[in-house]
């Protein structure tokens, strides 16, 4: 393809995002889920207008490229997102960047591959009782025994050690990684 | 600015412990929470150990649930007194009119349920009581296709009742558990795509903290405070 004056060109920004999801997800998977959200949301026409391309995804942190000026429609087109190929997924937006190097650099950490402990133990609580299937700082999910709840497409309940007496330090930043 | 996420269910009715939604909330931004479980799910689980997370309100209210207009108005009068918010689960016309017409009515919530949406007659008794619309945008995240675009509409059209009304309105996603939370940005974004006017938008998340301000006053009677 011919290259285009640098004046034509359009201008982009980088979004780097955080995928919280109940079992590990695919870049292909995510990137599929993107195209299919945007083109639910907005159809074709809008589509044309904003090319969102997933740079990178390293199974937790990821890259997402569109145009300057359709940040807010992108942020709907994420937020409209609830599952990645059958599994319950949230993605959070942790900022935008004008280029790759700085979103990479403000917003990814470098220790972004640590992974959630996987654990067997179980919670025997009088409401609540199941196998643990997660730990992140002071997060669980809970695998819980009586598995056909109400408009169950969650698959685990999500507790916090405080729940089970933990300790006084909660500040939300447990992981360590902001 | 300040930004409340006010229809949250926790266990035993969501998938999530209250200290669970409160760490998602401040993580995502938010400044408090509300926690209001369904009528006869109103026994949390394990409340007390949201004292240990800080830097965000925690407050827990209700989400009255009734059949018919008499059951309700006794659920409604028989919870005022025990919470600081008190909404209600709307969905058919007698519903929402019967909740727009109760002064102890604080939110009406999902006005739009059903396909015919808040009538003219219910809009007028909730500018007289001062009951606020609860807009709930999950539908645009669950929905897809003639579904969603037929609730949009039907959004728009309450929408438009609400502006000229002078309604008070509210913005929530009414998570169940912490994948369905959504950032305040990215419920501003949506609520951008739904319709809403911006300055809109940040009353919609704010006015939760001021609806709990005023019903942590003592109130002796209408506009006298004691002090």
């Amino acid at each position: 393809m011919r290259s285009r004056l640098p004046v034509l060109r359009q201008r982009k920004r980088y979004m780097a995002l955080e995928i919280e999801s109940e079992e590990p997800v695919s870049e292909k998977d995510l990137a599929q889920e993107i195209h299919s959200a945007q083109a639910a949301l907005f159809g074709d026409l809008g589509t044309s207008r904003n090319r969102l391309s997933l740079i990178c995804f390293n199974g937790r942190f990821g890259l997402l490229r569109c145009n300057y000026l359709c940040i807010s429609e992108t942020r709907a087109v994420l937020a409209t997102i609830r599952a990645i190929a059958s599994t319950r997924a949230a993605i959070r937006i942790k900022g935008t960047s004008g280029t790759i190097r700085a979103a990479t650099e403000k917003y990814i950490p470098q220790l972004s591959l640590i992974g959630a402990e996987k654990d067997g133990r179980r919670i025997e609580l009088e409401e609540v009782s199941g196998c643990i299937a997660h730990i992140r700082g002071s997060e669980i999910d809970l695998i819980p025994d009586d598995r056909y709840r109400k408009g169950s497409d969650t698959r685990y309940l999500g507790l916090t050690s405080f729940d089970l007496g933990g300790c006084d330090d909660a500040d939300g930043t447990a992981d360590g990684l902001r | 600015m300040t930004f409340y996420e006010c229809g949250l269910h926790s266990l035993p009715e969501g998938f999530d412990s209250p200290s669970r939604l409160a760490l998602a909330a401040k993580r995502l931004g938010y400044d408090g929470i509300i926690i209001c479980n369904h009528s006869g799910q109103e026994n949390l689980f394990l409340p007390e150990a949201c004292r240990n997370i800080n830097e965000i309100e925690i407050a827990f209210g209700i989400e009255v649930m009734a059949s018919n207009p008499r059951s309700l108005s006794s659920r409604v009068s028989s919870a005022r007194g025990r919470y600081p918010f008190l909404a209600v689960h709307g969905g058919t016309d007698e519903i929402n009119r019967a909740a727009c017409e109760s002064a102890d009515v604080d939110v009406l919530l999902h006005p739009t349920e059903s396909r015919r949406g808040l009538s003219t007659v219910a809009a007028k008794s909730a500018q007289r009581n001062q009951v606020a619309i609860g807009f709930d945008l999950g539908p645009m995240i669950r929905l897809r296709g003639t579904a969603r675009s037929r609730w949009l509409e039907t959004l728009g059209r309450d929408l438009s009742l609400a502006r000229k009304f002078n309604l008070g309105m509210m913005i929530t996603t009414g998570p169940w558990s912490h994948l369905d939370m959504r950032g305040p940005r990215e419920i501003m974004a949506m609520a951008e795509m739904a319709g809403f006017e911006p300055d809109e938008i940040r009353d919609g998340l704010a006015l939760p903290a001021r609806i709990l301000e005023l019903n942590r006053k003592n109130w002796k009677g209408p506009g006298v405070e004691l002090l």
